[in-house]
Parts: structure tokens; C-alpha cells; sequence
């Protein structure tokens, strides 16, 4: 197996690799004494697996600062708890707002319902250091708005948005903010409802440091989010009609509760650990690793200034090369895994003048070290050589 | 990640496209690989090469392109970068400099293996 050799791993904006030994641990021990189907029947281990996922669904909403354990919906990773979102909110002949920099989980089924004539769709563009400009946001704002969805930090770039400055716009315009936060749920605090963001979608296998197969929304009370799907909710059987009631009103079937039990165990260990600690640790790294790439002759970093705020995120290419070659070369020749092409994000590509091959990300994680940033620098170093 | 039989609205949709090379019609996608991996030919190899500004096929070219299609008949599948390595004794940094496009648009393409189509 691949993974048994020693591999730099630098795709954790994809998937956080490897997870922590105690988060696997409790996932298998929690899982092996309550893995029934909760809340679907009267006997004590139903009941206590209910019970367990309660408390979870609570501890998810302080970590994220919402008000209703309630509204903190499972689902099986962002991009689904997106649909959920987007599908459960979009009103025929209603605008949406979202921007250039988001991943097709957005993009994908925004497109879908404005191809199809149901929304107008008005994507804001991002400047050259990678940001949003929250003016851009408030003058995107028409009357006929009814949410603006965007990504807290760029799975491409990593830069953070002004989202506190954002949701007061919103808030002040009384128009619904939707947030995506799977690229800093686990590395920086959110408080949603401080800011004025009505809803968060996240995933747990990533800097949350859970299984694939979870991931979830908070929703503030005042978003009211329609089922698009329906089925067996444990409650109110006799009715043909899907349960209203949050959270099963958009949580059709049995969840994921091995995934479950994992993420609570990701946001134990982060509690441990300490955010701050975890994201200075990543974000000294991250910047260790992109002075030098910046340093080395043929060698281009996206953007090419960058100011904070933003998550260990990089994009780059060595000129004369293909992102997919450069890719295989830094994992065939020196067992250094980091991703490349568009990253599910065409749009961001396209302005950066990248499309359509992209580029090669490297994503840091807990785990990474010192040393690995110097077998990448010089990997870099010895390719970019040999061109 | 290989490619799956697809139906043909998705092959029209991933650029279908049917030339005559080295006396046989072989049918290509929209980025120049082969279909089918059965068409592919010594001397198909030889004319794409060409093609890409590739005059003569060294030893070492047909050692990588061999090892390659060796591996995709023998394991359903294309090596992985290590096994390229491993297999051929050849640095991947090496291949991409070998070949016109390379390692991707060069010698996967050449050997005939299909698209990786990887998601990019």
C-alpha cells in the first residue's frame, strides 16, 4: 500500500492525512458500544445513542457559536449539506449572491438552477491578493436578493474573507449569509452568530480531523430551510408527511453514526490541542514554505503578494511544466503528495490565468514538520533544475 | 483513476475524435488518447510521436512505454508514479524531460493507455 511508505502529505485541504491515533481510538471504542440506530426505538441502547448524538449536535453548535443544538443538521460532507442549503432555500425569480472564488459544491448546484432560469445568479469577482471586497458584496445586494452564499477561506488560495464585515451587510440589508467554512472549520474560531452568518456548512475530514462520509449545517433559528428529501425520520411515523422539525426535518434516514462519533472526537482533539496553537503551528509552515518556493528561479506562487489573513493553503507552478508532471515527479521521485489541477474550482483558476491545467497545491496539516518543508523546497530545487 | 466504459453522449461530450494512423483507424478523446488501448501499435506510437516532435524512439523511450502497457494489460489498471519509478528505473523527472508533453500528454499517451481523466 502506498500509504505504508513514508509520503510528505501536503493534500490536507482535501482530507486531513493521517487523523489522530485518539480520534480513530474513541471513534472505534464509542462506536463499538453504541453504533445502533439512534432514536429509532424505545430500548436503552437507541435511547443512549440518541442521547450521545444530542450532546454532539451541541457540542457542534458552541464550536461553530450557534443558538440551537437543533439546528445543527448532519450530513455526509459539505458538499451535501450544501444542497441541502442551497436546494431548501432557492425561490423562483430570486436573485442569489455568491463569488468567483468558490468550489463547484457552490458553483455547481447554483449554476444548475440558473441554467434552468429558476435564480439570477451574480458572482462577485475577487481581487488580485485574493479577497473579496465586502463593498462589491453590499452593491451585489438587490432588492430581489434572497441569500448570499460564499466561502469563508479559498480552497485554492487560502485566503480568508472579510466575513465579520460581510455579515453586517447582510445583516444590515436583511439578507440571509450562507456560509462555507470547510477550509477553517478546525483552524480558526467561528462565530457565526456574531457575525451575522445565518448558516455554516462543514465537513469533518478535514481540519476538523474526522472520518470521510461526515459533515453537517448550523442553522440560525431564523433560516427556514425547506426538505428536499424525505423518508424515515424516527418521529411522527403514522403521517405520510416528512417531519418539519428540526433537525430531522433535513436529516431523511439514518445518520452516520460512526462519522458522528469521529468528528466529536476531531473537535475533542482540536479542544485539546488548541486552535490557536494548531493554526500557528500550520500557518509558521505554511509561510516557511512559501517564502521559499518564492525563492526558487522558475517557480510561481498564486498569488504573487499575499496579506493575512489566511489557512495553509498554496498554489504554484514551475514554469514550462505540467501541473499533473510536476505533481507525479514530486510524488514518484521524492514521496511528497500535494494535488494538482483545479481543485473543483474553475472559476478561481480562470482569473488566475491558470485554466485549464491549474496548478499544484500544497495544503499543510497538523503533522506536518519542519523537515518535511525542506524535502519539499528541495524537490522543488531539483526540478526546477532539471528543466 | 481509469476510465470506465462510457456511453456515447459522454464520449461525444469528452471530444470523440476517429483518425487513420500507421494504417489503422484508431479512435482518440479530446486531449489525444486513445479509446481503446487494443488500437495502439508499435508504429502508431512511432507517427504520434513524431507528431509531438519526437523524431526517434530511444531504448529508453520504448523501455518506459513498454513497461507501461506490460503493467496496464497485466493489472487492469496504469502503474502508479512509484511503480513507474520502480519499474522502469527511470525517474519521473527524467521521463518528463524524454518526452514531448511529458509524462502525461508524452508517454501515457504514447503507450496508448487511456486518459487518467484525473479529477482536476
Amino acid at each position: 500500500m502506498a500509504a505504508l511508505r513514508k509520503t510528505i502529505y501536503l493534500d490536507n485541504a482535501a482530507t486531513t492525512f493521517p487523523k489522530p491515533r485518539e480520534v480513530l481510538d474513541e471513534m472505534i471504542e464509542v462506536y463499538s458500544n453504541l453504533g445502533v440506530s439512534p432514536g429509532r426505538g424505545s430500548y436503552d441502547l437507541s435511547m443512549e445513542a440518541e442521547g450521545r448524538i444530542m450532546d454532539i449536535r451541541r457540542e457542534v453548535c458552541q464550536f461553530f457559536g450557534g443558538s440551537d443544538p437543533e439546528r445543527v443538521i448532519f450530513s455526509y460532507n459539505a458538499t451535501d449539506a450544501l444542497n441541502t442549503l442551497i436546494q431548501g432555500l432557492i425561490r423562483p425569480d430570486f436573485r442569489v449572491v455568491s463569488s468567483r472564488l468558490e468550489h463547484n459544491s457552490v458553483l455547481r448546484p447554483l449554476h444548475y438552477f440558473s441554467q434552468q432560469g429558476i435564480i439570477r445568479l451574480d458572482l462577485i469577482p475577487f481581487g488580485s491578493e485574493g479577497f473579496i471586497d465586502p463593498m462589491a458584496v453590499a452593491e451585489a445586494i438587490q432588492p430581489d436578493t434572497s441569500f448570499v452564499i460564499l466561502t469563508h477561506a479559498s480552497n485554492v488560495l487560502g485566503t480568508v474573507q472579510p466575513v465579520e464585515r460581510i455579515g453586517a451587510i447582510c445583516r444590515k440589508r436583511g439578507v440571509p449569509l450562507l456560509l462555507d467554512v470547510t477550509q477553517t472549520a478546525g483552524l480558526l474560531p467561528i462565530r457565526m452568530e456574531d457575525w451575522g452568518v445565518s448558516a455554516v456548512a462543514f465537513t469533518g475530514h478535514k481540519c476538523l480531523l474526522g472520518p470521510t462520509g461526515i459533515g453537517g449545517l448550523v442553522l440560525s433559528p431564523d433560516l427556514d430551510v425547506r426538505a428536499t428529501r424525505f423518508g424515515g425520520t424516527g418521529r411522527d411515523s403514522l403521517s405520510l408527511v416528512h417531519t418539519q422539525v428540526y433537525p430531522q426535518r433535513l436529516e431523511a434516514g439514518t445518520v452516520n453514526v460512526a462519522g458522528i462519533f469521529g468528528l466529536s472526537a476531531g473537535l475533542r482533539y482540536i479542544s485539546r490541542n488548541g486552535i490557536e496553537r494548531i493554526y500557528a503551528n500550520e500557518l509558521g509552515l505554511a509561510k516557511r514554505l512559501r517564502d521559499g518556493l518564492n525563492s526558487i528561479k522558475g517557480v510561481r506562487v498564486y498569488p504573487a503578494t499575499l496579506h493575512d489573513p489566511w489557512v495553509p493553503i498554496m498554489l504554484c507552478n514551475v514554469d514550462g511544466m505540467d501541473p499533473e508532471d510536476l505533481s507525479s515527479i514530486l510524488d514518484g521521485d521524492f514521496g511528497i503528495a500535494a494535488r494538482a489541477g483545479l481543485h473543483c474550482a474553475p472559476l478561481v483558476h480562470d482569473d488566475l490565468g491558470t485554466s485549464p491545467k491549474g496548478g499544484v497545491r500544497f495544503s499543510l496539516g497538523p503533522f506536518n514538520t519542519d523537515e518535511d518543508i525542506d524535502k519539499v523546497l528541495e524537490a522543488m530545487t531539483s526540478t526546477t533544475r532539471a528543466k | 483513476m481509469e476510465r470506465t466504459a462510457q456511453t456515447a453522449p459522454a464520449r461525444q461530450e469528452l471530444g470523440e475524435r476517429v483518425r487513420h494512423i500507421a494504417g489503422r483507424e484508431i479512435t482518440f478523446d479530446g486531449e489525444g488518447f486513445l479509446w481503446d488501448p487494443h488500437q495502439w501499435s508499435e508504429d502508431a506510437a512511432v507517427a504520434l510521436a513524431g507528431e509531438a516532435g519526437l523524431k526517434d524512439l530511444s531504448k529508453t523511450h520504448w523501455t518506459i512505454l513498454r513497461f507501461l502497457r506490460e503493467y496496464y494489460f497485466q493489472n487492469g489498471r496504469s502503474p502508479l508514479n512509484r511503480q513507474i519509478k520502480e519499474g522502469t528505473g527511470i525517474s519521473l523527472m527524467e521521463m518528463e524531460a524524454l518526452f514531448p508533453g511529458g509524462i502525461k500528454y508524452g508517454a501515457r499517451r504514447l503507450a496508448g493507455l487511456p486518459n487518467p481523466r484525473n479529477c482536476i
